[in-house]
Parts: C-alpha cells; structure tokens; sequence
C-alpha cells in the first residue's frame, strides 16, 4: 500500500474508466446533447435567416399541434410503419425458407439478394421515381404493355397513388437484411430437430409451425424491432421519391420535420421532440419484449 | 421392388422439387438486380433518348461514366464519402473495440448500464435526432466540415460495433488469454496478441458494417454540411436531382459506381455476414 | 501496455481535426499583409447543365474588375437554387456570412439589421439607374436594402399550331376565364395532352397561384400589407382551377408538376397554353407561339406578376467600400446585358432596358419589357415572406383538391409566421 503507485496499478484502480470512456464520450457528445439541443430548440424563437429572437415557451408545440395537416401525418406513420413492417416480416419468412434450401447457385443467389442493401437507400429510391416518370418511365411502359394501365400515370403525383409505391419500394429496401436475419436463425436450427419432426411422421407445414417458427423466435423479434425503428425514422425513400408531396400528404413525421426545419426550425425542433417521445415507447418496448433486465441477471 | 420404386419416385419428386426451387429463387433474385439493370441502361442512354420510354436505347452511350466527374462535383462528393466512410471505421474501431473488450471479459459495476446506454444509441437514429444535431454543431460551430459527418457516422454506429465485437470476444476461451497473461503479457498484451486475432472475422464484419453505412448515409450529410467539397456522395447525387435538367444518365452512373465497392465488401464478408448476425444480434 | 490504443485513437482524432481545419471554410473575407482585401460572393446559379454557366459568367466578370481594382479579390461561390437558401442560411448563423449575397430575398435579413443600405454600397450613378418599380420593391420601412439584380414577367403563352388544329384563334387569346374554358375544351376534343398546364408544384408554385389570383384580383396580402390568402376572391380563383383540374383540362395532379417540366412539355408540343416566362424563349424559338396579357375573371388581368432577384450586402465584414467598388462594376451596362441575354431575363436598369428594346435581336422579349415597369410584386419587404412563401410552395398546390381546407391553413401559417 505505502509504495508508489505502480502505471498499471494505478490503470486497475480506474477500472472500466479508460475502457469505456472514448464510447461514452462519443455517444454523449453526439447522441445525448442533440436530444437536449432539440428540446432546448423547441422553446425558442427562431426567424427565417437563423437569428433567435429568445425563449418561445409552448408556442411553437401549440403552432405544430395546430398544423391541420399533422393528424394525417401521424395516421401516415402509423400506417407506413406496420405495412412496411409487416409485408417485410412476412416476406422474408418465405424469402428465408427458400434460400436456406439447397439448390444449385444458391450463393450467387443470395448474392444479388444483397443488392438492395450494399446500394444506398436513397439511390434506389430515386432508381424507382425514375422507372415511375410518366414520360419515360419503364414501369408506365410495362404496365402498359401488360394491358394493366390504359395510359401513362403519375404514379408519385397524388397520394393515393404514391403510397403503395412507397411503401412497396421501403419493402424492397428491407427485405435483404430482414431476409439474412431470419437465415441466420434458421441456421441454427439443429438438423436433428427437423429429423426427429420427421421421423414422428409431421408434415413439412407442421415441422415448419410448430419446430421452426418457435426457434426462429430470437432472431425474428431482433428483425423486427431493427425494422420497426429504420420504418418508422425512414427518410430517403420518400425523400427521393415524393420529397414528401404533394404538401405533406405522404410524408411520415420524420419527413415531416424536415420540411418544416425549411422555414421554422424550433417548430421542426418540435416535431422532433414528439417523434422522439414515440422512439423511447418504442425502446421500452422492445426491453419489455426482449426482457432485458432478466436476461442480464441471469 | 416396391421399396426400389418408391425411392425412385422420391428421388424423382425431389428433383423436380429442387427444380422448381431454383426456379423461384433464381427469378426473384433476378427481379432484386433489375432496378439495378434499369439504372445501368439508363446510364448509358444517349443523352437524347432520356425521355424515350422503349425499353433499350438505339445504341449506348456510355460516355456519362466520364463526364459526370467533370461536369458536375461529384469527383469532390466521392472523395468526402471515402474520407469520411474510412475515418469513421477507424474511430469506431479504436473506440468501440476497448469498450466490447472490456465489457465482454470483466464483471463491473455500471457494465448493464453501459450496455443499455449502448442497445438505446442504437435505438436512435440520425433521422430522429437531426434537429438536435444540426443545432448542436451549430451551436459550436463544427457545420459544414467534414470532422462533424467523421463524428456523426462514428456515433451512431458505434453501438453495432460493440455489440458484435463483444459477442465475439465472449465466444473466445478466456483460458487462452489467461495463458498468455500468465508468460507475461499484461491484460492489453493478451488482448493485442491472442483475443484480437482470433475475434478477427467479428473486426472485419464490424469494420465492413460501419464502412458501408457510412458509405450510404444521407440525412447527416444533407443537414450537416452545404458546400460541394464536403458533402459525401449521396448528397451530391441528390442535388443534381434538383438542378435545372436532371441528366439522369450521370445521376445513375454515378449511383452505380458508389455501389461498386460496397458489393465487393460484401463480397468479401458474404459467409460473415449471416454469422456475424447471429452474433451481434441474435443472441 | 496502454500506449499503443490510446495512440491509436489519439491519431484518429487529429488526423480528423487536421481534416477539419483544412476544409472548414475560411470565414468572412479579409485583409492580407499585401493589403489585398478579400469580399466573399455568393450567387445563385441560372442554369446549368452540370457546366454551371453562372460561374463562367461571374468568373468573367470578376477578372475583369480585379484587373481594375488589383487590392480587392473577389471570393465567388456559385450555389444552385435549390440548396442556396439552406446553405446561405447556414453561413448566417454561423456568423459566416458573405460581404456580397445574390439570392431570391432579402427581407428577413434586413429586419434583423444584417444589410447595408443599397445607398451605402452603390454611388449614386448606379442607384438611380434602376427602373422604379424595381427599386421600390427593395424597400423595407423606407429604406432600400435589396439591390435589384434580374427580374422576369410573365405573360400568356399559347402554341398556335395547337390552337389552329381545335379550331381557335390564336390571334384572339382567351381574355376571361370562361374563354379560358371554351379554348380548353377544344383542344381537349382535339387531343391536346394538356390543354392548359398549370403547373404548381414546389418550384414556382406561389408565382403560378400569384398570377391567378391576380386575375380575380386577389393576392398573398391587401393594401396594408396583411395576409388574405383565403380571401374569397382567391378561394373563387382555386375554386375555378379545381373545376379546369376535375375536368381534365390541365395536366394530371398540377400539386405534383413542376414548372420546369410542364416548359419542357410545351416546348415538345404537348400543351396548350399556360403561364410562360422569357426563359422560355430559347426552346421556342422554332416553334409558332403567341404571347398574350394574363387572362382574368372578367377580362384581361389587370397586372401581371414580376419576379425579382436580389442582391444584398452583408455589414458583418465591414467591406462598404469594396463592395461598392464591385457592386458598381457588376451594374455597368454591358455586364447586366450580357447576363440577361444569356438567361433571357429582363434587365433592372434603365439603360439595359433601353439597350434590349433597341437591340434588334431581342425582338421576342419586347413585349416582356413593355408589361416590366407596370408589373406587380410578391410582398418581397415582409420579413415573414420568405418563411411564408416556402409554405405556399409546398402546400398551395391541394388547393386545387380542397381549396377551402388548403388556403385557409396557408392563411394560418401566414399570421403565425411572424410569432
């Protein structure tokens, strides 16, 4: 005890200090202070050119929840979030299914599987509003073609049509890491589980509810609730896409705010701040789910 | 004779079931390529033939491969996007391999907090938080440069680094690293010349995972940063979406040039990454 | 045993910081040991096809002018339309602002006291060049702070061809609404792809509404400069739009279509008539088009809508008389000619508009240069506008689904803008 401490005794005392502080550090700086940069925004009064004319108190919670068109917004990304979701769950079980199986090429296969994901978002959002141009749009001239239209559309011009289109492209965007997900659960599925299901006589549907789909379980919550946080704060689908428009009519509140931070950035600040409150219901959910706290102690 | 026959069939019905498998499988990843396809032949659609909705151009031009470095700045964007995509892997690396390290290998008070801190940031995204962000930067004046897109992309994926780099880690014997702490190495020793080696694959399949991302990020760099020189790729490209005539033949040659390395990174970690999946999520 | 992570990331970190200090932009313009001073100048781009014109042009002028002036360098950033706000924006609150700024208004940034008087930055030969109704509209509380730079108009553009294969006039343009209407119609039965294209979608879409609620005599505000967006003289104007969109007079969802597209329609043959602008010339040259006063609800309208863009001079660097010195060169004749040919804008001066009209190869813009001096104005000094004005470019366009519901949140975003 008396002698001098020695570098590396002294590196013990501080424990997980040196260790972990760097990754505290970045996260607080750049994940924790945006969050009280926001709230703090979104009590403040700030013009057009940047300049803050001081403390605003509610006025601008009050200015958004008076916006007419944030109900649609919400009921947008609601609906956005569970038709993403969904549809990319249920695709992906069976996209899974199939690639697990052998069959010749499966790796080239999988391979081209990946292209959505390695491309950027925002890239094949904008691949897609281009096949989608009323002119020279080569889906307009497929579906033409196919007798399905009987003239060109502007498929992203009205709301109506444009939400399927989003939220068909927000799928195929997350099919591929939703799809590897699930194939990695199903690949670790003991073989001699479905041999034991098979020689007790179950049939290749029964083997598939009642073996599989209970141990696909853990990587299937894990898919879903990484799908269900990138849905929900997706931005470049329907940026690249629709910019949002026509108004606001398809976009989620993420996008929401952005095009409000072209003219009110506390107001925008706002939005945020709600958006970010359904986030943390969100995380307390999946710790719920995932039983976090049990898992930890056991 | 009756076995024989019906393993006969058998066989029979399991070829023509691995037929019509690799049937179905080849076509849809066929439809996965095709937007891909589209943009290609759009990239080397003669100029005049943009607004021509035939499905192939009279002839290709593939010359907007060129000209869209010289015409416009994405020469510059490219550059930001590999800076910043490489330098965000690398503080992500020197700061999140220290933290998987130590949370996987010692028992600590505050380590659950830690780790909650950790799976909340993932939680977050800059999508969310961009209002927060830009307000923050601005408050200490880091707008617009490339150090602030350097710090951001770091952040945000540091906690998948973490994660997966600790699943890894704990999947080594740490009698290993004992050994080798007992001939005399001391605890970073042990990590730098046994566990770090072998947790090598979950480096790689965390470095390949934050590169891309980074690599494709978008929202960070539209409200972080506003001159050409240091704005990444992404942002570039949608620019020119905005400009007056959008030359979307040099809007996909591009497009597709930036897809290029993240495919061969892919390619790379393509048997990584199923496994690293596991890993760093399915736990 | 420590050492070689904590370098690691230590080297990491200054590598960035080295980044950043070498790409962070180099602050407002100053004065180096040579006694060379720098004013920092940022523009908008007017066109580009990739090759960014607008910077050859100021390149241009620029080198002449430090030929001229050898102790002041001039700092040129050419932004393009769609980031310029956003960006300038971002310069301003990092207290980065330009000594010279080029862009779509000014109002906001002379409220918060950032500009210079035009009086303090131009000698008194270049003040009193520009054409009144110009320079009125860079005032604000009795004081010029916008600087007049280019200006446009719009008026009526009618394909003729079109016109003829339904059977109408072109020599006799539609004049009301209901002629409107009837000319629509035909070239609807005669297969006309757009008959009328009302294009009012982000891009331009406060100037296509402007102009129709003119011709019901409405507008963004009254006299006293209070916001009357859903006026019923404007809902009527909407009211009327929607009754052309439900029935298939103009193109599909207008909310969606911007104006530069619907231009490129009508130069390829597709549409009948809409509202055009003298940057169409260029593509119209080969084609058989009339020009005609905006039609209104009972009769020509009374006014067209002018479009100004400004230039602003930042005291923040404290530059008055080097950017004088500039401001006076870039107004010299030949310079504002030059830009407006080029870009078939109309010129702010009095002796560029009296060198267009006599010029005999601008025939084609005379009668733009003729409505010029009687146009109207957005409410360009209200510092509120710019906000207000980003809120119509998105929004207005449902007004042709819903007026009622569109205009009159408009007209709510419009009170609270100033709060």
């Amino acid at each position: 005890m008396s002698r001098a401490p020695t570098p590396r005794s002294l590196l013990r005392r501080l424990g997980p200090v040196p260790w972990l502080a760097p990754a505290v550090l970045l996260i607080l700086a750049v994940v924790v202070w945006p969050v009280a940069e926001m709230v703090r925004t979104s009590l403040r009064r700030i013009d057009t050119t940047g300049t803050d004319h001081g403390p605003a108190g509610l006025v601008k919670y009050r200015k958004l929840f008076a916006d007419p068109r944030l109900p649609e917004v919400l009921g947008w990304t609601v609906v956005w979030t569970v038709a993403v979701v969904g549809l990319t769950m249920l695709l992906s079980l069976a996209l899974a299914q199939l690639f697990n199986q052998n069959f010749p090429g499966r790796r080239i296969a999988r391979w081209a599987l990946i292209a959505p994901w390695a491309a950027s978002v925002l890239m094949t959002a904008i691949g897609f509003r281009w096949m989608l141009d009323q002119v020279a749009g080569v889906l307009n001239r497929l579906l033409l073609d196919l007798g399905l239209i009987d003239r060109p559309q502007a498929w992203l011009g009205d709301a109506a049509h444009a939400k399927p289109w989003l939220v068909f492209v927000a799928v195929f965007v997350s099919l591929p890491f939703t799809t590897y997900t699930l194939l990695a659960g199903l690949q670790t599925v003991p073989a001699e589980v479905y041999e034991a299901a098979r020689v007790d006589g179950a049939s290749r549907w029964q083997i598939y509810r009642k073996v599989t789909l209970p141990l696909l379980r853990p990587a299937f919550l894990v898919a879903l609730v990484v799908n269900l946080i990138n849905v929900f704060n997706s931005f470049p689908v329907i940026w690249g896409m629709t910019q949002g428009g026509p108004n606001a009519d398809t976009a989620t509140t993420t996008v929401f705010m952005y095009m409000l931070r072209g003219y009110d950035v506390a107001e925008s600040a706002a939005m945020s701040v709600v958006n970010f409150a359904v986030v943390i219901v969100m995380v307390l959910l999946f710790l719920k789910v995932s039983r976090w706290n049990e898992e930890e102690s056991r | 004779m009756k076995r024989h026959a019906t393993r006969m069939t058998r066989t029979k019905r399991h070829s023509a079931r691995t037929v019509l498998l690799a049937a179905t499988a080849w076509a849809l990843a066929a439809l996965f390529l095709l937007p891909y396809l589209e943009m290609l032949v759009t990239a080397g659609r003669p100029a005049d033939q943009l607004r021509d909705n035939g499905y192939l151009p009279a002839g290709f031009d593939w010359s907007s491969f060129t000209s869209v470095w010289s015409d416009t700045t994405l020469g510059q964007n490219l550059q930001v996007t590999l800076i910043v995509a490489a330098g965000s892997t690398l503080l992500v690396l020197a700061v999140a391999l220290p933290a998987a390290y130590y949370t996987a290998r010692v028992r600590f008070r505050g380590r659950k907090a830690f780790l909650l801190l950790v799976l909340v940031t993932q939680m977050f995204q800059p999508t969310a938080l961009q209002v927060g962000l830009y307000r923050e930067f601005f408050t200490i004046d880091l707008l617009d440069t490339i150090l602030v897109l350097v710090l951001a992309n770091a952040a945000f994926n540091l906690a998948f680094a973490i994660w997966i780099l600790s699943a890894y880690i704990s999947s080594i014997p740490v009698e290993l690293e004992e050994a080798a702490r007992i001939d005399g190495n001391g605890r970073l020793g042990a990590l730098w010349r046994v566990t770090l080696p072998l947790a090598l694959p979950g480096v790689v399949t965390a470095v390949i995972f934050t590169f891309i991302a980074a690599w494709n990020e978008f929202i960070m760099g539209l409200t972080l940063t506003n001159s050409p020189d240091r704005q990444p790729l992404t942002v570039g490209i949608n620019n020119m979406i905005g400009a007056y005539s959008v030359q979307w033949n040099q809007v996909f040659a591009a497009s597709l040039v930036a897809i290029v390395p993240v495919v061969i990174l892919f390619a790379v970690i393509e048997r990584h990454v199923v496994s690293g999946l596991t890993a760093g999520s399915v736990k | 045993m420590k050492r070689p992570l904590l370098a690691l990331s230590a080297a990491t970190m200054a590598g960035a910081l080295a980044l950043s200090a070498c790409s962070k932009g180099s602050g407002s313009g100053s004065t180096s040991a040579d006694g060379v001073t720098t004013i920092r100048f940022v523009a908008a781009d007017y066109g580009s096809n990739g090759q960014n014109p607008g910077q050859a042009y100021w390149q241009g002028v620029i080198s002449a002018f430090q030929q001229q002036n050898p102790a002041i360098r001039v700092d040129l950033q050419v932004i393009n339309w769609n980031d310029l706000d956003t960006q300038v924006k971002t310069m301003v609150q990092n207290g980065n602002q330009p000594d010279i700024l080029q862009t779509g208004g000014y109002a906001d940034y002379a409220k918060n006291g950032m500009l210079y008087p035009a009086s303090d930055v131009l000698s008194p030969a270049t003040a009193g060049d520009f054409v009144p109704a110009l320079a009125k509209a860079g005032v604000q509380d009795g004081t010029q702070y916008g600087v007049p730079f280019v200006s446009s108009a719009r008026m009526f553009l009618i394909n003729n061809a079109l016109f003829r294969k339904a059977g109408l006039d072109p020599a006799n343009p539609p004049k009301t609404w209901d002629d409107v209407t009837t000319a629509a119609t035909a070239l609807k039965k005669a297969g006309v792809d757009v008959p009328l294209g009302i294009p009012l979608g982000k891009e331009e879409a406060q100037a296509e509404s402007f102009i129709w609620m003119m011709g019901n005599h409405g507008g963004y505000q009254d006299a006293g400069g209070a916001y009357t967006i859903n006026s019923p003289a404007n809902m009527a104007t909407f009211t009327q739009l929607k009754s052309w969109v439900d029935a298939g007079l103009t193109e599909q969802s207008p909310a969606a279509v911007n104006r530069t597209d619907l231009t490129k329609d009508f130069a390829s043959g597709k549409v009948g008539m809409l509202n055009g602008f003298p940057g169409q010339l260029g593509d119209l040259r080969t084609m058989d088009v009339s020009w005609a006063p905006m039609p209104g609800k009972d009769g020509v309208s009374p006014s067209t809508l002018g479009v100004a863009d400004w230039v602003m001079a930042f005291r923040k660097g404290g530059h008055k008389d080097q950017i004088r010195a500039f401001l006076d060169f870039a107004y010299q004749r030949d310079n504002t000619v030059k830009f407006d040919k080029e870009y078939n804008l109309l010129p702010v001066t009095r002796t560029a508009l009296d060198a267009l009209q006599t010029d005999p190869d601008e025939k084609a813009l005379q009668p733009f240069l003729q409505i010029l001096p009687t146009a109207t104005f957005y409410p360009l000094s209200d510092p509120t506008w710019p906000g207000v004005s980003a809120q119509v470019k998105t929004q207005i366009g449902t007004a042709v689904t819903d007026p009622g519901k569109a205009l009159d949140a408009l007209q709510q975003a419009a009170v609270q803008a100033g709060r």
